[in-house]
């Protein structure tokens, strides 16, 4: 029950002749979702390489709108049926629709044009189910359909390509037209089949990319008459998979290379009763060699060592021999090849990085000139500096944090908090930039960058910070106040010396810019208006001539070495002018980023941005200190330049939040509560603010977002609730303490029975929660840094990041009386039956225990009140937590999205 | 997917009301057993197979009992009874008691879909209960019919006449077979066969064929199937963790076709196209772990979940990861080589960095973008790796590949791991 097609085929239809009928000039074609993610790309490139014979597409909901292409916009339309009263006329139809809707898609064409003449399916993974309908619907109403899971069909003679990619984004390069047609069961081998062939000079006539369900509604046989029948076909490749019998019974009238693959897959098989079996020999890559054999008359496969083939053809298993195949099966007619060969198939190495190991001679193949225009793009590569990241929507997601669910522990550029802990709030500072931790010469130079610009007084954020201050604000907002400060037009000079410096240097072979380099080259060419200032010039702030002689004197007397500040120092000496501070600081921050930004593992954004992240650390951690604690040229009692000259930026942390430089134990204690609270992941509520605040500003257009603003975002989500809270367990440890008489919290022979005192608080504690129960009160209040919602079903709990600072103290033989009082207090609350395992004791406790003892002292004598010590705990987590703000905004000022924090009013509720 | 045997397939027959013999499982009580022998005469043993397994009677895994003391013994003997087919070893969970039917005649069923014909087929024979393979054509009918108008009687008694299959035959398998063709197209199946059906008697000469054996499998890509509400782990025995865990995202744009080549292999190909995995994969032959087929322009996403997985499951054996297609033709490179990269990463950081040689072949869009980012990537790692241009054969990238995984066996590994400061 079929229209007659082509007389060879009288049990069922096939209207296709000849190759050359497959895709013409002529064909008109209408393109079903066409707006979906894989036709948005491969349909305009099929349009303009066809010379424009897409005549519509549909797409629901879509009707009116345009497939803009350089060939011709394509209009859409809702449906099919819209399109054929729009009075569009076509006689093909592909279809790109998801697998459920193929089916109903392949009727709905049927039923609605009558002119159709061929259907070609993309669509991979259609049930067997919907392909046995495709194909009865076809047969029935005479119509050829391709596929379906094909890359549909393109005739290189008539620049024509219908349906899917063949020859992806440049058919031109692949498709020459010769006079080779290649049937192929896979879609991406019908194209590399096409490139191998031109290795030896076949070009091609029609490339077919069959498909390979079940149902080949295309296949081997019709394929086979109409090769025949095509002129300018004058031999062919078939490509051909285990599965089906479409070509056991070919016979060839032309002569075909037949690759047959697949020998290993007989062993995956997994027999499912007789019916197989009974269909016939085996339908197994094996048996299709033999098919093939026998009909060429050969009882070889070809390889190169053993080049067997006859007239009729060869049998080839390794897509390689295909071109070989082809010039010896054809020299058998006395036919050459259709042109020059187009390269060879010989190894060509594009990108090699042997690390430095001393490889063996056959793994160090040369690298190679690319073909055109891979050569070029390859060669632009070199002209890019740093990584560019893809911009993709990074609400909730970061390329700088991320937090294990189960462990609870967060990484900062795969680096965990754990180990951020052990090492000083410099470090970690720029770490958070630059994605890896800077060596000593490194941190020497961090270290006099962040001092030199700490002292804020004068500055009018100060002042605001002191006026927030005074008007009752949180820590967070007053420093937000002084941050507010730092705008782009403060930096503008040292991001500009920073970016100069990139492009000076950037095709130098500068690897290290800790070792001595000849910079002559970069002498001569640079702009000296960009990093000299004359001598004779107003000084910017009567601050910067010191600062910058005191900049210099610390890099000697620190024994700094910096190929930057070098080259600043002699090109100002060639001029006779002098460095600037803004200039220094550039030369500093771009040493810092230098390997990283040559390695690709940072962009040249981050370096342009650095010296501005490094002026608000030193501006928050300066304007915590109040402007009575400020003059000219000394910090907290400390002169700038000694600063510079000796302090580690974590020592003058330690200095503008508790006045006084710490002895070993403390900085290392303060260096370890810095780390531990660097990020909870991009979800915490700070990173939030801050990735919201890049968001805002459009990072689409790096350059425009103020990263002052980034910090005000962090700043401004942090609260008494959040930052704000460890004071929660100080106060808790106070109240236990207060009337204790202890002298030295560091002391383990501080003479107290810590386990009488948690057990006498976990009796009153137990009392006090029935009490609260018996009331009702369900919301009684829970003891601060005990037990936890991951670390809680065993016996005996822990929490791993709380052992492992417990752990590094035990080593250096600290000791903490708070910390043990909380392993204590764990026990008590379980023997007094308040828990019904041991609770763990969590990591916020560890930085209520440390920081309590560092301030333990002055609050013993009276010197600091209850509201300066919650105080002081804010401000220690801001500081903390700067770390893990500057790596969220600069990886969302690198990778995301204008705007790309919002959420979508559909995913947003109302509360009544 | 498979099912073998009645356990399931008799909840499946029931659908569309084919009789068929009666089944208890391995849970039926001693009572249940002896009352279907007193129904019966006897009852067949059958060890359960998850997935399908043949030729089960021919290895001697077919029990039949008489009284309840045999079948319990025989209950024993296949209770774990062990399996070969096609290298593969499958291991019984289970027994089943089917009640045996006397019957003169045995037919053979089969409804599948023919690459010949190009339309769903049956294969019929009243020659039943042997290895059918062994007939002579003749003694067989294969006979397509259109899928528009479904499995009718008229097919079958043409087809029953065409071998001459006994008068007394036709009438009742005519009224019963075509019910199989809604089980067949309605819920997704590309094999249903029954093995044998043997032909009941009422004593007054009317028969009625009841099904005393069921196959079929199924159509992973027909979402139909799931109407059938069939436990999860029906088949699991057929498919490792790793390719379970794969297999889960085949629900979105993009192959993700895995299958472990060798649980030791030192060689773990990230393949793009079918065409690409089947080369490489019988290249590689042993030195492979997984035989993959990723191409189909994956997400990113999709691509990224799946690097993880074949990392975590993996990496840590391979001594050589290789990534190798074609010249796509719509496969992003960039975002496939973007996702593969960012997986590697991701897996250094959550498991350790180890040594590792990476070996590149690739062509299509965004080809050197996306190179470019995989060198950042392993720059930043400090693995060494060669990039081959996709006008490189692909099998002489191959033979590179299986260079450098001698290298890493024979001291390499050693020399990766002390160049990046780590354990071997």
């Amino acid at each position: 029950m079929h229209p007659q097609g082509v007389a060879a085929f009288p049990h069922y239809f096939v209207g296709v002749n000849s190759l050359a009928e497959l895709a013409t000039k002529e064909d008109r074609v209408c393109v079903l979702n066409i707006t979906g993610g894989e036709s948005r790309t491969v349909t305009p490139v099929s349009h303009i390489y066809s010379g424009g014979n897409i005549v519509c597409g549909t797409s629901p909901g879509r009707s009116g709108s345009m497939v803009k292409t350089s060939a011709g916009d394509i209009p859409v339309f809702d449906n099919m049926a819209e399109a054929v009263n729009a009075g569009l006329k076509f006689n093909v139809v592909v279809v790109y629709l998801p697998p459920s809707g193929v089916r109903d898609g392949v009727i709905e064409a049927v039923r609605v044009n009558p002119n159709l003449k061929k259907i070609v399916i993309l669509t991979e993974k259609v049930p067997v189910r919907d392909a046995r309908i495709i194909r009865a619907v076809g047969q029935m109403h005479g119509i050829d359909i391709l596929g379906p899971n094909c890359l549909g069909v393109a005739d290189a003679h008539n620049h024509v390509r219908i349906g899917g990619a063949l020859g992806g984004s440049a058919p031109e390069e692949s498709l020459i037209p010769g006079s080779v047609a290649i049937y192929s069961n896979s879609g991406n081998f019908t194209t590399t089949i096409a490139v191998y062939l031109a290795t030896a000079g076949w070009g091609t006539t029609v490339s077919l990319s069959s498909g390979k369900d079940v149902y080949i509604q295309y296949a081997a046989p019709e394929w086979t008459h109409a090769f025949h029948n095509d002129d300018r076909s004058k031999a062919a490749v078939m490509y051909i998979e285990p599965g089906g019998y479409y070509e056991r019974e070919l016979k060839f009238e032309k002569p075909v290379i037949a690759c047959v693959v697949g020998r290993w897959k007989a062993k995956l098989t997994k027999a499912c009763g007789h019916a197989g079996a009974i269909a016939g020999s085996g339908d197994n890559a094996l048996a299709k060699e033999e098919w093939f054999m026998e009909k060429f008359g050969v009882d070889a496969l070809f390889t190169p060592d053993n080049p067997v083939c006859s007239g009729k053809g060869a049998v080839v298993t390794n897509i390689s021999h295909i071109p070989l195949a082809m010039t010896a099966v054809m020299a058998k007619h006395g036919a050459k090849p259709d042109f020059a060969p187009v390269g060879d198939l010989s190894l060509k190495c594009w990108f090699s990085n042997t690390q430095g190991l001393d490889l063996p001679a056959h793994l160090t193949p040369p690298v190679v000139q690319a073909l055109a225009p891979y050569d070029d793009q390859i060669a632009a590569l070199g002209e890019q500096v740093g990584v560019v990241f893809p911009r993709q929507t990074m609400k909730d997601a970061s390329g700088a944090s991320m937090m294990d669910s189960k462990t609870q522990v967060t990484r900062i550029h795969g680096v965990s908090v754990l180990d951020s802990s052990t090492h000083t709030f410099e470090e970690n500072l720029v770490q958070s930039l630059i994605r890896e931790y800077p060596d000593a010469n490194g941190s020497a130079l961090a270290n006099i960058a962040l001092n030199a610009f700490v002292n804020q007084a004068g500055k009018v954020g100060l002042a605001a910070a002191d006026a927030a201050r005074g008007a009752g604000n949180s820590p967070n907002t007053s420093l937000a106040a002084a941050v507010a400060m730092i705008g782009p037009k403060d930096v503008a000079k040292s991001r500009d010396v920073a970016t100069a410096l990139v492009a000076l240097f950037k095709k130098s072979g500068l690897a290290d810019p800790g070792q001595a380099f000849d910079f002559s080259a970069q002498l001569a060419a640079a702009d000296p208006a960009m990093f000299v200032t004359p001598m004779n010039a107003r000084k910017c702030c009567e601050l910067s001539a010191s600062r910058c002689d005191a900049m210099i004197e610390a890099v000697g007397a620190r024994s700094a070495k910096s190929v930057f500040i070098d080259f600043v120092q002699a090109l100002a000496a060639k001029q006779g002018g002098r460095v600037n501070c803004a200039v220094l600081l550039a030369a500093i921050t771009t040493h810092l980023a230098w390997k990283p930004l040559m390695r690709k593992r940072i962009s040249a954004m981050t370096v342009t941005n650095l010296p501005w992240h490094f002026r608000i650390f030193s501006t928050l951690i300066g304007s915590a200190a109040s402007s009575a604690q400020q003059v000219t040229d000394r910090f907290c009692g400390v002169e700038n330049a000694e600063l510079m000259r000796g302090w580690s930026f974590t020592e003058t942390a330690h200095l503008a939040l508790l006045g006084n430089r710490p002895d070993a134990e403390a900085l290392y204690a303060f260096s370890v509560l810095l780390g531990l609270i660097i990020s909870n992941g991009p979800g915490t509520i700070s990173a939030q603010g801050a990735k919201g605040a890049v968001s805002a500003d459009g990072p689409e257009s790096p350059e425009r977002v103020q990263v002052n603003k980034g910090y005000i975002g962090f700043l401004t989500h942090t609260g008494y609730a959040h930052g704000g809270n460890g004071f929660e367990a100080i106060a808790f440890l106070l109240d236990r303490f207060r009337s204790s008489g202890l002298k030295d919290p560091g002391s383990a022979g501080h003479g107290l029975d810590l386990a009488a005192m948690a057990t006498g608080y976990a009796k009153e504690y137990k009392g006090y929660k029935s009490k609260a129960k018996a009331e009702g009160n369900i919301s009684y209040d829970k003891i601060p840094c005990v037990n936890h919602p991951v670390f809680k079903d065993k016996d005996v709990n822990y929490d791993p990041r709380e052992v492992f600072v417990n752990e590094l103290f035990k080593k250096r033989g600290a000791y903490n009386v708070f910390h043990e009082f909380y392993h204590q207090l764990v026990l008590a609350l379980h023997k007094t039956g308040v828990s019904k395992n041991v609770y763990c004791v969590n990591v916020d406790a560890v930085i209520a225990v440390i920081l309590l003892k560092m301030l333990w002292q002055p609050y013993a004598d009276g010197k600091i009140s209850d509201e300066t010590m919650e105080a002081a705990a804010f401000t220690t987590f801001l500081f903390g937590r700067m770390i893990g703000s500057a790596a969220e905004i600069d990886d969302h000022t690198n990778r995301g999205r204008n705007m790309d924090t919002r959420t979508a009013a559909s995913a947003c509720s109302y509360v009544s | 997917m498979n099912i073998t045997g009645l356990r399931h397939g008799a909840k499946l027959l029931d659908l569309v009301g084919f009789p068929r013999s009666e089944v208890l499982g391995p849970e039926a009580s001693d009572q249940e057993i002896k009352s279907l022998i007193d129904r019966c005469g006897s009852v067949f043993i059958k060890p359960i197979f998850k997935g399908g397994v043949g030729k089960k009677g021919k290895s001697g895994l077919l029990g039949r009992a008489s009284d309840l003391a045999a079948a319990m013994k025989e209950k024993e003997r296949l209770y774990f009874a062990e399996h070969f087919h096609n290298n593969t070893m499958a291991k019984a969970e289970g027994v089943t008691f089917e009640g045996a039917v006397p019957a003169e005649f045995e037919i053979y069923f089969s409804l599948t879909d023919s690459t010949e014909f190009r339309a769903p087929t049956i294969t019929i024979t009243h020659h039943g209960g042997m290895d059918i393979e062994e007939l002579p054509p003749t003694m067989i009918a294969r006979i397509p019919f259109d899928p528009l108008t479904g499995l009718k009687g008229f097919v079958i008694s043409n087809a029953l006449k065409s071998i001459n299959a006994p008068a007394e035959l036709i009438s009742p398998l005519v009224q019963h077979l075509p019910k199989l063709w809604d089980l067949f197209h309605q819920y997704g199946m590309t094999t249903l066969e029954l093995n044998p059906i043997r032909m009941k008697s009422d004593g007054k000469g009317r028969l009625t064929p009841v099904a005393c054996d069921f196959k079929c499998s199924f159509d992973g890509d027909d979402p139909n199937v799931d109407r059938l509400g069939l436990p999860d782990d029906l088949d699991t025995s057929s498919y490792s963790n790793f390719e379970q865990e794969v297999n889960s995202l085949r629900t979105y744009q993009g192959q993700s076709d895995v299958f472990v080549i060798n649980e030791t292999g030192t060689i773990t190909a990230m393949t793009f196209g079918g065409g690409a995995n089947a080369l490489v994969t019988e290249l590689l032959g042993d030195a492979a772990t997984i035989s993959s087929d990723f191409g189909g322009n994956p997400p990113y996403a999709k691509m990224h979940d799946i690097s993880r997985i074949v990392y975590k499951y993996w990496l840590n054996q391979s001594n050589v990861l290789f990534i190798i297609g074609g010249k796509a033709n719509n496969t992003d490179i960039f975002e496939t080589f973007r996702a593969m990269a960012d997986a590697l990463r991701d897996h250094f950081n959550a498991y350790g960095a180890q040594p590792l040689y990476v070996v590149v072949g690739r062509g299509g869009p965004n080809l050197i973008r996306g190179m470019s980012y995989m060198k950042d990537t392993l720059d930043a790692l400090g693995l060494p790796y060669q990039m081959f241009g996709f006008d490189s054969a692909m099998s002489e990238v191959v033979n590179y590949a299986q260079a450098a995984d001698d290298w890493m066996k024979n001291g390499g590994r050693e020399i990766v791991a002390k160049r990046m400061g780590i354990q071997a």
